[in-house]
């Protein structure tokens, strides 16, 4: 499994296609697609938006999916260096990503962080 | 030594701090700042309570005034976390002070008097949200007291989704 994170914007899915080649036909938004589609996607972007829509069992889902499609390309904003939201739902959504981000990134051989279209592999070595 | 780790939201830090003082020998103490207003709060203090079970901390609430704090000889603590200890130094006595003078005398007092000190912190200004004038300033106040315990601080730790980042000195586990 590979991750790719950052805050929003940073350039993670250009660099997916560009270095890991990964096709607009294997990808699935996670903004869009069923929890099924994810399980055997190449690339699943947007994760945190899927978490947000799997509530509380995100975290067995997600533990689930590291085991399932151990392969696939993870691209996740990384979201939770704010001030915690007044909306008790935002504030659940906020953690379960932190929780989920932490399970695929132990689950990964590779993570990589983009800053203004900068990768660096915080895990692992870049190809 | 003194260790800084901040991060985003549940990122790790506590786990990671928790970590660093594991093979600590001495008295380790947990200096808990977060005050239990609320259902959240009690939530996320008993979550941290359960994490630490079996891990050896004495634990000591202080929400405020942690240069009152002694401790015996050659021990630890972990301090958790500056974005409590800064929110409750601002807001005490239902006006709002700038926080920064207390929040940081507290913590090289703690420092000083500690063999091993591990303090986790919060990242919270990059979520571009323009907010009341208070909370902007709370976001300052934080970002502040971050950049001073950073430069006295030996090792400076930031967790990213699990994984940590070296910014200065260095990771001892």
């Amino acid at each position: 499994m590979i991750m790719i994170t950052g805050g929003a914007y940073q350039g993670k899915a250009a660099w997916a296609a560009e270095r890991l080649g990964i096709s607009e036909n294997c990808i699935k938004s996670g903004r869009s697609c069923t929890p099924e589609e994810a399980m055997t996607a190449g690339c699943i972007t947007d994760y945190q938006e899927l978490v947000r829509r799997l509530g509380d069992g995100c975290t067995d889902f997600t533990s689930e999916l590291c085991i399932r499609n151990s392969s696939a390309v993870i691209i996740m904003d990384e979201i939770g260096c704010g001030i915690v939201p007044m909306e008790k739902s935002e504030r659940v959504w906020r953690e379960n990503v932190g929780r989920c981000g932490c399970i695929i990134a132990a689950n990964s051989e590779m993570v990589v962080r983009m800053v203004c279209g900068i990768p660096t592999a915080i895990k692992g070595d870049m190809p | 030594m003194t260790t800084l780790i901040t991060g985003g939201s549940k990122c790790g830090k506590s786990s990671l701090a928790e970590r660093i003082l594991d093979g600590f020998h001495g008295r380790k103490f947990y200096i808990a700042a977060m005050q239990p207003f609320g259902e959240d709060a009690f939530e996320a203090i008993e979550r941290h309570r359960k994490m630490r079970q079996g891990k050896g901390f004495e634990t000591i609430e202080k929400y405020t005034d942690l240069h009152e704090l002694s401790f015996p000889a050659d021990s630890a603590a972990l301090l958790e976390c500056v974005g409590n200890l800064c929110a409750n130094e601002m807001f005490r006595d239902n006006e709002v002070v700038c926080p920064t003078d207390a929040v940081l005398r507290g913590i090289r007092s703690v420092s000083e008097s500690v063999s091993e000190l591990v303090i986790v912190t919060n990242q919270v200004g990059s979520d571009g949200v323009a907010y009341s004038e208070e909370t902007s300033r709370y976001i300052r106040y934080l970002g502040e007291i971050n950049r001073c315990i950073a430069g006295f601080a030996d090792n400076v730790i930031e967790c990213v989704y699990g994984i940590p980042l070296l910014l200065k000195g260095e990771l001892s586990c």
